[in-house]
């Protein structure tokens, strides 16, 4: 893709969240590594998917993209503009392009509000509309989602999860922005209902030209709604790539085991792959890895992964990954290399 | 053909709410085969925990009460046991994994001491007896150092470590029967490989059956041998795993297929998505519970509740329309 398509361009982003002590003096005895230098760039139209393990850092990442958080260092270029350093008026202007949907349908939502008064909200703060003008765009937006527009009146407890996270949907659309983040909008819901919220989110995306940070932890529907997808363990970003590349040639060895690991819904295909199962826990983000973060779990880890961090390069055109043996095995699959070595 | 030793006949549940009597379990009817892995699919509120904890009669009552039903094992019917029969059989006979490690362990017990209980209780182990062989145990599921580790209270473990805690625990009676209810839900997917690869493993060497109840499919497609799928407190469909995959039968098993992404997804396709809600169930439905739902829907959906018919070798559904044609079975 071009050059000048790019929506949003992170450049080492970094968000460490202070670890106090004392009651009275308090004083910083550690850091949170959440997010630990990432960079990538998101171009206008697609849907771009960040996958991990839980506490691997994506939420914080879509987080302090919307600059919810603070970064504590890096640039979030959002139409060429420079977010960290925006303020008040300024940043709020901006944030009407931007917008997100939050994982918990059930506590995203005031339960005091109305349907109408949460869907109508962000116009009221942003003053693009007032008075009957608003309730007109309220039942557009209701609509739009696929709920009917006399639930305007009705409170969130009346609903269903999948409901909700509709009203959610509607919220993030209501001042029509080009960039939203969904930060695992599914995973809340139950099965047959996620693939009801997923196709709308296509159907919105067609229609309104909407690009879109797709969080979440279960490969299979990432994989389903992304064009491309990138991998983050422990605060890093270890693998992006576009998504059937991803899928097919996974390079670095956490991708490798963590598609190994997803549950396919075929016995005959599940019996026949080849499984890659990793030993042990994600170490704390307090304390990260020396070197490679991965190493303490990588089957193929060597002494240099302890001393250097592994470039983050391009090993094929789009393909990046950070893993120093990435060229070794990029027409093997790991599991070969396991036993070639 | 193994020998059935779980038998569960007509089996109803209700629980008494302020809103009104819910009818979690309608009338169900299945067997267990001595070490064969049954899978229990479902959406969560379809009454698969609920099912299985009446067995133990683990069912706060009131508000819950088994209505109907039975459920013999070996011969024994363990809804009419007393308390204390039935609780020779809970943990010794039948033991249980549950869904959440963080919350099904006691927070102010050593693992150790929640480990050695069971021990000392049904096994009639020494003190020191049920501390070598809570360490055998605690190693046996993977946990490293665990002579040490049996002294470290549940917050120290992480929540993968709980579950194999929870797992030996689980084991540590050698029982015919383990019920694993949501036991990687609440785990990362590389986690999940772990543990799964761990019950496989232990299947294998101590022979047990295993009752996975889970609402992801696949996992049941890497785990189980027979698969029971659920839907309003009935169940809609039974199937060998393969054929079920291969072959399924109920519309609603078509559909929740259908809705799933694929990993190994060759192309982009619309996901098939089930419209409209799943149902409240406040009131014993006269109709299928499924028919709201169903494109296949007939006239005689409303007015009759299909049983779980045989319709195949081993696979059993309950519609009176074949999916695959759209029409109307002949026989039934």
């Amino acid at each position: 893709m071009a050059e000048e398509n790019v929506l949003l361009r992170v450049e080492n982003l970094v968000k460490h969240f202070p670890i106090q002590q004392g009651i009275i003096v308090q004083k910083q005895i550690g850091a949170v590594h959440a997010v630990d230098g990432i960079s990538f760039d998101i171009y206008e139209g697609e849907t771009l998917g960040l996958v991990g393990e839980s506490g691997c850092g994506k939420s914080t990442t879509g987080r302090t993209i919307l600059q919810l958080f603070r970064p504590t260092s890096g640039s979030v270029r959002f139409d060429g503009v420079d977010l960290i350093h925006l303020r008040g008026r300024e940043l709020r202007l901006r944030r009407r392009k931007m917008q997100m949907i939050f994982q918990d349908p059930y506590a995203s939502l005031n339960p005091r509000m109305t349907v109408g008064e949460i869907v109508g909200e962000p116009l009221l703060i942003h003053n693009v509309a007032r008075g009957s003008e608003i309730e007109d765009r309220v039942a557009n937006l209701l609509e739009m989602v696929g709920l009917n527009p006399y639930f305007a009146n009705r409170y969130p407890h009346e609903f269903s999860g999948g409901q909700r996270q509709r009203i959610g949907v509607a919220r993030a659309l209501a001042l029509q922005p080009s960039f939203i983040v969904c930060d695992e909008p599914i995973s809340a819901l139950d099965v047959s209902i996620q693939a009801q919220v997923v196709n709308l989110l296509e159907d919105l995306q067609k229609e309104f030209d909407l690009t879109y940070l797709f969080i979440a932890h279960d490969l299979s529907m990432v994989r389903h709604i992304s064009n491309r997808i990138a991998v983050m363990y422990l605060g890093i970003i270890v693998e992006p790539a576009d998504r059937d590349e991803l899928y097919l040639e996974p390079l670095h060895p956490y991708t490798q085991a963590l598609l190994s690991a997803v549950p396919i819904p075929d016995p005959v295909a599940d019996a026949t792959r080849e499984r890659i199962i990793l030993t042990g826990d994600v170490p704390s983000p307090v304390n990260p890895p020396s070197g490679c973060r991965f190493r303490t779990r990588c089957p193929i880890s060597e002494t240099i992964c302890a001393e250097q961090q592994p470039d983050f390069r391009e090993v094929k055109a789009g393909h990046f990954v950070a893993c120093h043996f990435a060229e070794r095995y990029l027409q093997k699959s790991l599991a070969n290399y396991m036993e070639r070595r | 053909m193994s020998n059935v030793i779980l038998d569960v006949q007509k089996l109803e549940v209700t629980f008494k709410t302020p809103a009104g009597v819910v009818h979690a379990v309608n009338g169900i009817s299945f067997d267990l085969r001595e070490g064969e892995t049954l899978g229990i699919v479902g959406k969560s509120g379809f009454g698969k925990s609920v099912t299985m904890m009446s067995l133990l009669k683990l069912i706060p009552s009131p508000p819950g009460k088994v209505r109907d039903g039975k459920a013999l094992y070996f011969g024994e019917d363990l809804i009419t046991m007393s308390n204390v029969q039935i609780r020779h059989v809970r943990g010794s006979q039948i033991s249980m994994i549950f869904e959440d490690p963080m919350t099904s362990l006691y927070p102010v017990l050593t693992v150790g001491l929640q480990l050695e209980e069971p021990l000392i209780l049904h096994l009639g182990m020494t003190l020191n007896r049920a501390r070598e062989r809570a360490a055998e145990l605690l190693s046996m599921v993977g946990i490293p150092n665990a002579k040490d580790r049996l002294n470290d209270y549940p917050h120290q473990f992480s929540g993968g470590m709980r579950q194999r805690a929870m797992i030996a625990m689980a084991l540590s009676c050698s029982p015919q029967v383990v019920i694993a209810d949501e036991p990687t839900t609440a785990l990362d997917v590389t986690i999940q490989a772990q543990i799964m690869d761990l019950v496989r493993h232990l299947r294998d060497e101590l022979g047990m059956a295993i009752i996975w109840i889970t609402h992801d499919l696949g996992v049941v497609a890497g785990l189980g041998q027979r698969v029971l799928v659920m839907y309003g407190g009935f169940i809609i469909e039974e199937a060998p795993v393969k054929e079920l995959f291969a072959n399924p039968l109920h519309p609603y098993t078509l559909g929740l297929l259908g809705s799933l992404p694929r990993v190994d997804a060759k192309s982009h396709h619309r996901l098939v998505s089930i419209d409209g809600l799943p149902p409240v169930l406040y009131e014993k439905p006269n109709h299928y519970p499924f028919a709201p739902r169903c494109k296949y829907a007939i006239e005689r959906c409303w007015q009759d509740n299909p049983p779980l018919m045989t319709l195949g070798p081993q696979h059993k559904a309950a519609c009176w329309v074949d999916a695959k044609t759209g029409k109307a079975y002949q026989h039934g």
